[in-house]
């Protein structure tokens, strides 16, 4: 069971912090965006209870999601620890804060209720509400890595909490816009609200961005340090990640803000309809995983602290260095054999066949993926359409390949059992999720293809490739080495954010018309060449 | 020969290493005060984070992989945490360390060392 509770462990983090966005992210967008207690004319009930119904939400979550997590902790202490962590778990500061922030969110649960459901338009429930997140937020301090640091714990905890909160402004925004959106398609609020509030949501936006910037770059600064630390160690690796990634969610606001004064110059609502909410759901899949590289990112040792485990640009340059694929795997036989040896804590010796065939497993996925991507290129032509449509096949394909291969030493190979290793080890059951999604994805995507009349079929592809990237983002090769270990992630985060692009694109060539559909789509197929690249020339550290 | 220190060389192979987690172990003591043979010992190690003592493990691993659990205190320093080492017949041995960092990351991490007898 320790893997699940390691696995779930990892993911919450990236949970947590959603919820907590649209709780607090609600509350500034009440407060500084719509401000109820201004405007009586324009607003309507269904709009200011649609508001107020996704803070109340985010706020509920955020109260479940918190106890889930103290209670995650004690189940992977026990099982770790092998023996109960009480009655020690109860003086850990995790605990005493943890369950204070539950009980303000709880408070803040409770007033939405009560309260600010029955004054939509007072200001001064608004700003109760809003007062009472702040001893919220000052118990989240008490959670984050700084907390736990050995100098300078004031002034970390203040810049994360205030990064925190920036974050959920933007994060909050975005999910109330698209609920906005929601409203706007059901004709249920006023014409001119849409690009109004839009534009005044990317006055916030701005500030958003730059209170990311001022209160990251020093942590960054604090944390990293040199220029090996963000090239080299899994911290900066996922920084790096991080920092990508806003790239493209600024880039998707950029094209909204231009889309916006547009709007207000020429009063076209064309763009504002027919354009924008896509690239917000898009910018919004982005958004979700850069909470949950964030959170993994927390779980990681700053690199200032590993400088001697950290790897140089021209090892980690090598990672991607073109080769010729491997096309022989060493035999079963060799594997095992070899396992005992590598897994060793005391004598290890590192294993050839383990390497190789894992290089086998990850190259011929690549090329897998690569010969797909031909065929999906290809399918946008008049002439290939008809057969070339079927290259989501190709999924179903690899899938079955990696059962048989991911984890050889379990079943279907391998001696131990398919629900043992599948339960017991968070590398293993990633694994088998991936696999398993991979040979939906192909199925799904099959049928969303060759279909007539694939009602929301399709867009289970974009939705399951942004969850593939999220999961490779938090995957990590557990081991104890750490700079192979981080070798094995530069790629691995690298295939994250491409999957990323490939939902993105895909999700845009299916919401968009033409000539931006095709520009979407052709990212999309690239992103997916890209992934198979990257995997055709994977080569593992010896370990 | 009572000034001669009983043995000569403690050879870390590779000092610290995590994959997951936050706590790591930034210095230890057993590259400048090499484990003595058949004799018990303290080794000294520093944390870059406040870790939860009362909710972390230690296990010093010998040949075979064989695991027995190792006292750990507080030591003056924060971060700082003193082991109390067995007497060790000459061989290869390890620290398996499961450290619940205050900030409520567990992570685990290995240590790698060597007894070694006096030339
Ligand atoms: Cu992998």
């Amino acid at each position: 069971m320790e893997g699940i509770a390691n696995y779930l462990d990892s993911l919450i983090g990236g949970v947590d912090l959603t919820f907590y966005s649209i709780a607090i992210g609600g509350l500034l967008w009440g407060l500084f965006v719509l401000r109820p207690w201004d405007e009586n004319a324009n607003y309507n009930s269904a709009l200011l209870e649609k508001t107020v119904n996704l803070i109340h939400f985010g706020s509920k979550a955020l109260v479940i999601t918190q106890l889930s997590k103290i209670g995650l902790k004690i189940w992977l202490m026990a099982v770790t620890l092998g023996k109960s962590p009480f009655p020690a778990f109860f003086n850990t500061v995790q605990f005493n804060a943890g369950l204070a922030r539950a009980t303000f969110a709880f408070a803040l649960f409770l007033f939405i209720k009560q309260a600010l459901k029955a004054n939509l338009r007072s200001k001064t429930h608004w700003l109760v509400a809003t007062a009472i997140v702040v001893p919220l937020v000052m118990a989240a301090a008490w959670l984050v890595h700084g907390a736990s640091r050995l100098e300078d714990r004031g002034l970390l905890m203040a810049l994360t909490v205030s990064h925190q909160i920036a974050a959920a402004a933007w994060v909050g925004g975005i999910f109330q816009i698209l609920a906005l959106w929601g409203l706007k398609k059901q004709n249920a609020i006023a014409e001119e609200l849409w690009p109004l509030l839009l534009k005044r949501f990317s006055a916030l936006g701005i500030v958003a961005v730059a209170l990311l910037l001022v209160t990251g770059t020093p942590l960054a600064w604090y944390y990293i340090r040199t220029f090996q630390g963000f090239i080299g160690a899994g911290y900066g690796n996922l920084l790096m990640v991080k920092i990508m990634m806003m790239g493209l969610a600024l880039g998707f606001a950029w094209i909204n803000r231009q889309a916006v004064e547009e709007y207000f110059a020429s009063r076209s609502l064309y763009a504002l309809t027919a354009r924008v909410p896509y690239y917000i759901e898009a910018e919004t899949l982005i958004l979700l995983t850069i909470l949950f590289t964030a959170a993994s990112l927390a779980s990681q040792p700053p690199s200032v602290d590993i400088p001697h485990l950290t790897a140089t640009w021209e090892e980690v340059l090598n990672m991607f260095h073109p080769r010729i694929p491997r096309w022989e795997s060493p035999t079963h036989e060799a594997l095992i054999a070899g396992e005992a040896g590598r897994v060793a804590i005391v004598g290890q010796v590192p294993s050839e066949a383990a390497t190789a065939w894992s290089d086998y497993n990850h190259n011929i996925s690549g090329i897998f993926l690569t010969v797909m991507s031909f065929f999906a290129m290809l399918s946008y032509s008049e002439r290939f359409h008809r057969w070339a449509r079927y290259w989501p096949v190709g999924f179903m394909g690899l899938g079955i390949f990696l059962f048989f291969r991911s984890d050889a030493e379990s079943w279907p190979l391998g001696p131990i059992g398919f629900w043992d290793s599948t339960f017991n080890n968070g590398e293993i059951l990633q694994h088998r999720i991936a696999t398993f999604l991979v040979f939906m994805l192909g199925l799904y995507e099959t049928r969303a293809r060759v279909k007539a009349d694939p009602g929301i079929l399709p867009y289970l592809f974009p939705l399951m490739s942004a969850f593939g990237g999220m999961m490779l983002l938090a995957h990590s090769h557990v081991g104890f080495e750490a700079k192979t270990a981080f070798l094995i992630q530069v790629g691995h985060t690298l295939m994250g954010v491409f999957a990323l692009i490939l939902a993105c694109g895909r999700w845009l060539e299916l919401k968009l018309d033409a000539p931006g559909k095709n520009v979407a789509g052709f990212i999309s197929v690239f992103a997916l060449f890209q992934i198979g690249v990257i995997l055709m020339f994977y080569r593992e550290p010896l370990y | 020969m009572r000034f001669v220190p009983r043995i000569l060389l403690v050879l870390t192979l590779a000092a610290s290493q995590t994959a997951f987690g936050h706590a790591v172990v930034t210095h230890n003591s057993l590259k400048l005060k090499p484990v003595p043979v058949n004799q018990a010992s303290q080794v000294e190690l520093s944390f870059n984070s406040k870790v939860e003592l009362d909710l972390s493990e230690v296990f010093l691993v010998s040949a075979g992989d064989v695991m027995k659990p190792v006292a750990a205190s507080p030591g003056a320093k924060p971060g700082q945490v003193l082991l109390d080492l067995p007497a060790l017949a000459p061989g290869e041995y390890a620290i398996k360390l499961k450290i619940f960092a205050a900030d409520g990351h567990l992570s685990e991490d290995l240590l790698r060392f060597f007894v070694k007898e006096p030339k």
